[in-house]
């Protein structure tokens, strides 16, 4: 038992879960009325998921050794058609179950593909991933913004609002979601061969392919994973939001490579903690919504932002120099 | 090995060439003396900014929070402007002073504690642009004193049109051309520059070689913070006032032009003539599509476009050389020395 409380302590994801605790804490204390409110609780229960399997998603990319600049563009493109065929297909018929199931098969459909497109040419071609992506994000707003010109596509089914924001026995719709995903990626990145072959690929892909690990085929599989989470994600965006546009949930892009790094993921690839992550966006959620609720200035709260990102790794670095003279 | 670097910036040199002529057909308005003069003002900053760049890719780093820099320079600027002095020389010393200060922070957060570049600067970025949309709360600074707009009205070599309005070479260049001449010569005949390619190949080695890694990555940053701040000059000179939104996204910009142009983002590849054509291409493609008459919502999807297709297409001619050049290998029995 002993030795297990060691384990947990010394581990990164145990500093990470004791800053989480201690965070938490901080905030409770300080304002235990508005922090520890049930409608608080309530609407981080609702807000996690969409952020959190992003930070998945982009994760996944990262221990490729890449990096997906496309990511919240994939998710919006993806509800902006999904959306646009789910109400253009209820204004139609007045079928709101056939034009659920439409809408959000369409919405993972395209997310595959788009994940596919970026897939194919970092893997097959061979282009660096930051810029492949940089140029698929600018083709993918480029085209939601053609399709909505620049205002929101909304008129979904009431059926459709349920899955972002809803509950079964007490537990979000989102939250399930994000509990199923969160299991996904562990089977996927800790015990499947594709999770030691994308962990091989991060370290050295040269040596992957020598030891016979299809590299572009893995590769192009692990963007077309990571192009369904980001249109997974989309539908709780678009569900929570009742529209969907191409900027919703901008800011969760470089967000979601600070929560992976954050959770220990190497951003040189090859390195990555499901739980880790899991942890690093937890408590990055904590921090914005509870200095939203201190009535901080939203600016302040991205320096601030900015600062922990910068002194967590300052402070593993130091760390690890620590740990060396020893 | 000159004929072949010379030959590697040849396809987007064609691609370059092969885009004018096409835009040159639909308007011809695109070949006039005094659009191409427009191309200069309006890319100036971007051309500069892209130079900034090139130094860091070359050494492997990555700087995402260029925009957030040029954004606090330009405040810092346009409150010394409308407060405190209006001499120009002072003014100018106190840009390139903040540059240089900002540019030093991500320098020591990457060399000093080891922080990854992407994750380093995106870090610097949310805290710079919080501090300058926290100070400014968005708002525009406006009253910028009438010498700074007069010196950024000043044209070179002014040519009289038909219609009475003077044309000629902005006086913003004088910026502009003292920052490529100074990239091209601290790559091309320094020390320096020697010990920034060879970190872009391989830290480690460089380190062993005898280069003084730390210093030069605390170079490279401090040197991109210059470039910035001269180009927030030539931009407040331009613009005549100052919008803190004015560079949202604007780092993705710069990348993308840099890369274009032929550097990597791992480092080690990458030149002054490249990086330049690289964003004679962006400002040609920005500016045709104006000219063709594209609607705004067409123009993000060609942009990414010509992107993905350009840099695939280099890829594509990379990877073909490289099976050449190991058939040469071979059958020269490996006297191919490059």
């Amino acid at each position: 038992m002993q030795s297990k409380i060691k384990k947990l302590f010394s581990s990164k994801e145990g500093i990470l879960l004791i800053i989480f605790i201690l965070i938490f804490i901080t905030m409770s204390l300080l304002s235990p009325n508005k922090f520890l409110s049930n409608y608080n609780i309530q609407s981080l229960a609702y807000q996690l998921p969409e952020f959190g399997i992003l930070s998945l998603s982009m994760m996944l990319i990262i221990m490729t050794g890449g990096i997906n600049l496309s990511l919240t563009f994939t998710a919006t493109l993806s509800m902006i058609v999904g959306g646009l065929a789910m109400s253009s297909y209820f204004t139609a018929t007045n079928m709101p179950f056939v034009s659920v199931v439409i809408g959000v098969f369409v919405m993972l459909a395209v997310s595959i593909v788009l994940g596919m497109f970026n897939g194919f040419i970092v893997s097959y071609i061979g282009v660096t991933p930051m810029i492949a992506t940089l140029g698929a994000a600018t083709l993918f707003e480029g085209i939601s913004l053609n399709i909505t010109k620049g205002g929101a596509i909304s008129g979904f089914p009431l059926m459709f609002l349920n899955i972002g924001n809803s509950a079964i026995f007490g537990i979000p719709v989102p939250m399930i979601i994000f509990i199923v995903v969160l299991i996904f990626m562990r089977i996927l990145l800790e015990k499947s061969k594709m999770g030691a072959a994308i962990i091989m690929i991060g370290c050295n892909p040269k040596v992957a392919e020598f030891s016979g690990i299809k590299v572009k085929k893995i590769l192009f599989q692990t963007y077309m994973i990571a192009g369904f989470l980001a249109g997974m994600a989309g539908i709780i965006m678009a569900s929570r939001y009742n529209s969907a546009k191409e900027s919703y949930g901008s800011s969760y892009l470089l967000q979601s490579v600070a929560a992976s790094v954050l959770g220990g993921t190497s951003i040189s690839g090859g390195e990555g903690k499901v739980l880790g992550t899991l942890l690093a966006t937890m408590i990055l959620q904590i921090i914005s919504s509870g200095l939203n609720i201190f009535g901080l200035n939203r600016y302040l709260t991205n320096v601030l932002m900015g600062f922990i990102l910068i002194l967590v790794l300052a402070i593993n670095y130091i760390a690890e120099q620590l740990k060396k003279k020893k | 090995m000159n004929r072949l670097k010379k030959i590697k910036e040849l396809p987007l040199l064609i691609v370059l060439i092969a885009i004018s002529v096409f835009i040159a057909i639909v308007n011809p308005a695109f070949l006039s003396l005094e659009n191409f003069l427009d191309l200069l003002k309006s890319n100036l900053v971007l051309a500069m900014m892209a130079m900034g760049m090139l130094f860091i890719l070359l050494t492997g780093g990555i700087d995402v929070s260029v925009a957030s820099i040029i954004t606090a320079v330009n405040v810092i600027l346009g409150q010394t402007l409308v407060h405190f002095t209006q001499n120009i020389f002072v003014v100018v010393l106190i840009a390139c002073a903040a540059g240089i200060l900002l540019g030093l922070m991500n320098g020591l957060l990457i060399s000093m504690l080891k922080i990854p570049p992407i994750v380093a600067t995106l870090g610097t970025m949310s805290m710079i642009l919080g501090v300058v949309l926290y100070t400014t709360n968005g708002n525009w600074i406006t009253g910028i004193p009438q010498n700074f707009i007069d010196f950024g009205r000043i044209i070179l070599f002014p040519y009289i049109l038909g219609d009475g309005r003077a044309i000629g070479i902005p006086i913003q260049v004088v910026f502009l051309i003292p920052v490529i001449l100074l990239t091209w010569f601290v790559l091309k005949h320094t020390v320096m520059g020697r010990g920034i390619y060879a970190i872009g190949g391989n830290i480690d080695s460089a380190e062993r070689m005898g280069f003084k890694t730390k210093k030069i990555i605390l170079f490279v940053y401090s040197i991109e913070g210059l470039i910035i701040g001269l180009s927030a000059v030539a931009h407040t000179s331009i613009m005549r006032q100052v919008d803190p939104n004015a560079f949202l996204g604007f780092e993705m910009q710069v990348i993308a032009a840099v890369v274009l142009g032929g550097a990597s983002t791992l480092g080690g590849y990458g030149s002054v003539f490249g990086t330049l054509i690289g964003v004679s291409l962006f400002s040609v493609i920005n500016n045709g599509m104006i000219l063709m008459r594209i609607p705004t919502f067409w123009q993000k999807i060609i942009v990414g476009f010509i992107i993905i297709s350009s840099i695939s297409v280099d890829m594509i001619q990379k990877k073909r050389e490289e099976k050449q050049k190991v058939r040469v290998d071979v059958e020269e029995g490996g006297t191919y020395a490059v």
